[in-house]
């Protein structure tokens, strides 16, 4: 037996590019079913265990999938938003607990999370460097975000303008790391968080600048009247909060007007969430209520059935590519005619010359199984990842 | 041999006994607040329950006061922030602090709050003309808004703490009593002279010229400094519309201040916020002091 392996393992090495070939189609027919298998199962678990420990969710009518993608997967799709007076009735209630969301800009690709400091205990996220944000401009990192872009307390990272080309859009905010949050493996890996009042002087709505009251720069004044003074475009607003200029730092309206793009409610009780989901039913209230479990359950049954097609697509190909491997193992048999005429004109029984044949293919369904396995256990440890980089 | 180990045991076990007990260590909820005034409250509603810090320096004016970086994580790790709202204390606008342990002491009544509006407006940008000026913030002055204060302190804790709720809705009863009997007593004296013209040194009594139909004129004067000529001259013209007898200080005055009032023929009394903690006495023996002193422009 040992001579037909050993035989079948030279014709093999001999044949190089034949052998090559039939192992990555064997190791793909078997590889993609289970890879995707594990894949989609991480991301119903990912999915799933982020909508369950997220129990309402307020945010504009419209979209419920977006609004929910947005506020706990922190997709690119923004959903219409809200008022921070929504936290504030829903606080007013005394039914749940709210959370502010404002998940608009982002900073070199990763999504910048506005909120409050509530957040990191409800999601009982843990600080690995450094400290939460306490200051107005300061931000605390995903883990993921600081790995990838090397970024630690005490260095800074720059909010991205919404447009390349909005020239007299918004001044980028540099804002200063307080603190890296612990791997969470969840999409707070990927977030920058700001304080919400952080996020609304990203979106402009408060800026820091000189005293045009007080300023001897006459050039930055364009009219100055009793109770008023009009500053002209040279007046510069500052890019970073800092120590020296944070009083300067104001926001442009009450606060209660200014965006969000989605409140986070925790009710007290079960019945508290109940009574607070009926409250939104009215038609007059522009709001919606939506409970991410049930999104998300919804967005897996659609997901299970793509996979029902996509398992039979695969079983279709895979059958194929079996038929097709079948054709080439028999057309090398024909060609291999007078090597196996040779071979039996030696004196080699047709057993033999079977075991040879058997042992070739033994031999690379064997190597397809290795790859296979290798490929399996990469991508079982990577899933998160895989997931939340590919998938979300 | 048996006389050391019971010497250890003895030893152990009254070692043991005074250390402080876990449970009743982790129950005790601490308690930020932003200026004295609702110290006082939580203090009297909270009882030993509860650890009350009030950390700005008695030396400044909580509601200007800036506290730095270590501070504000002090106050990120409290069980309970309690603000005064209205604006009070903006130093809480620039800082993140956990919106769900926040307790705003006059959202109750912020539609009613006044609105202080002689503040420099300036424009620039498509944002339009906009003021960087904001609410009158002493709003305890009114006691009938200083027991909605203390209403709002009560539930925070009734909420934080359940099990003593009991305790806390008998804290807090007393001290709206003692609250509404000073409103009661300061109505019922404004009430003697009503209409009657009188100036603050200080534009922080909006709230209780409001409740209590005072005829004020408030000025930006300071007990501790000399107005200077400039503020003495604007106020000869001003007592020619104003024809005031009583200046309300919110401090002491300088014997010079008060003598060359004297001379214009107007009395000078104090009515002492109480921003911060009192050198003598607490907030209600302050409050006290104030009716006393009220006393004399109106009934005496």
């Amino acid at each position: 037996m040992m001579d037909s392996i050993y035989l079948a393992w030279r014709y093999l090495n001999y044949n190089k590019a034949r052998t090559a070939v039939l192992v990555t189609c064997i190791t793909i027919i078997a590889v993609l079913p289970i890879a995707l298998e594990i894949l989609l199962n991480e991301s119903e678990r990912q999915l799933s265990l982020r909508a369950q420990s997220s129990p309402l969710l307020i945010g504009a009518k419209g979209s419920a999938l977006d609004l929910v993608m947005n506020s706990l997967y922190f997709s690119d799709e923004v959903p219409e938003t809200i008022t921070m007076d929504a936290a504030q009735q829903v606080m007013a209630t005394d039914l749940a607990a709210p959370i502010p969301l404002y998940i608009r800009f982002t900073a070199r690709d990763f999504p910048i999370v506005g909120t409050s400091l509530d957040y990191f205990d409800f999601r009982q996220l843990k600080i690995a460097q450094g400290e939460l944000f306490a200051m107005l401009g300061q931000c605390v990192i995903g883990a993921e975000v600081s790995q990838k872009l090397n970024l630690k307390p005490g260095d800074y990272i720059v909010s991205s303008p919404e447009t390349l080309f909005n020239i007299a859009g918004v001044y980028p905010l540099k804002m200063k790391i307080s603190g890296v949050l612990a791997p969470a493996h969840s999409a707070d890996d990927l977030g920058v968080f700001v304080d919400i009042t952080t996020a609304w002087v990203i979106h402009g709505l408060g800026h820091g600048h000189q005293d045009v009251t007080t300023t001897t720069d006459s050039s930055v004044i364009l009219k100055k009247e009793v109770g008023n003074v009009t500053a002209n475009a040279k007046l510069m607003q500052y890019t970073e909060i800092t120590e020296e200029n944070i009083d300067s730092f104001h926001l442009h309206g009450d606060p209660a007007d200014f965006p969000l793009t989605a409140v986070l409610a925790i009710p007290y009780d079960e019945k508290s969430g109940t009574i607070l989901q009926g409250r939104y039913l009215k038609k007059e209230i522009p709001y919606q209520v939506v409970q991410p479990k049930e999104v998300i359950d919804t967005l897996m049954a659609n997901i299970f059935k793509i996979r029902t097609v996509l398992d039979a697509v695969i079983m279709i190909v895979a059958t194929a590519t079996l038929l097709a491997l079948v054709l080439v193992f028999s057309l090398s048999l024909r060609l291999r005619e007078r090597e196996i005429d040779v071979i039996f004109k030696l004196g080699c029984s047709r057993a033999t010359i079977a075991r040879l044949l058997s042992a070739e293919i033994a031999i690379i369904v064997c190597m397809s199984g290795l790859v296979c396995a290798g490929l399996l256990v990469l991508i079982s440890y990577y899933d998160q990842m895989l997931v939340r980089n590919v998938f979300m | 041999m048996f006389t050391t180990s019971v010497r250890f045991a003895v030893l152990f076990l009254i070692l043991l006994f005074s250390l402080p007990l876990p449970a009743t260590a982790e129950k005790k909820l601490t308690v930020y607040t932003v200026n004295y005034p609702l110290h006082y409250f939580a203090e009297r509603i909270g009882g030993n329950q509860i650890n009350v810090v009030f950390p700005a320096p008695a030396s400044q004016d909580p509601a200007f006061w800036k506290p730095d970086e270590a501070m504000v994580r002090e106050y990120q790790k409290a069980d309970l922030i309690i603000l005064n709202g209205a604006g009070y204390a903006k130093w809480t606008q620039k800082v993140s602090l956990p919106m769900l342990r926040m307790v705003d002491t006059s959202a109750v009544f912020k539609n009613t709050l006044i609105n202080v509006d002689n503040d420099v407006t300036h424009s620039h940008g498509p944002s339009g003309d906009h003021s960087h000026g904001g609410t009158a913030f002493t709003t305890w002055l009114d006691f009938s808004q200083a027991a909605l204060q203390a209403e709002a302190i009560y539930k925070a804790l009734s909420r934080k703490l359940p099990e003593t709720e009991a305790v806390f809705a008998q804290n807090f009863e007393m001290l709206k009593k003692d609250l509404l009997e000073l409103d009661r007593a300061m109505e019922t004296m404004s009430a003697h002279k009503p209409g009657l013209p009188l100036f603050a040194s200080h534009p922080i009594y909006q709230y209780m010229a409001r409740r209590y139909n005072l005829n004020l004129k408030m000025l930006t004067w300071e007990p501790d400094e000399d107005p200077g000529a400039a503020q003495w001259n604007h106020f000869q013209g001003l007592i020619q519309e104003h024809k005031a007898m009583w200046m309300v200080w919110e401090g002491e005055p300088l014997p010079e201040s008060s003598t060359t009032l004297m001379k214009m023929g107007i009395k000078s009394t104090v009515f002492n916020p109480c921003f911060a903690r009192p050198e003598k006495g607490d907030f209600l023996s302050v409050m006290q002091q104030n009716l006393n002193n009220m006393a004399t422009v109106f009934i005496k």
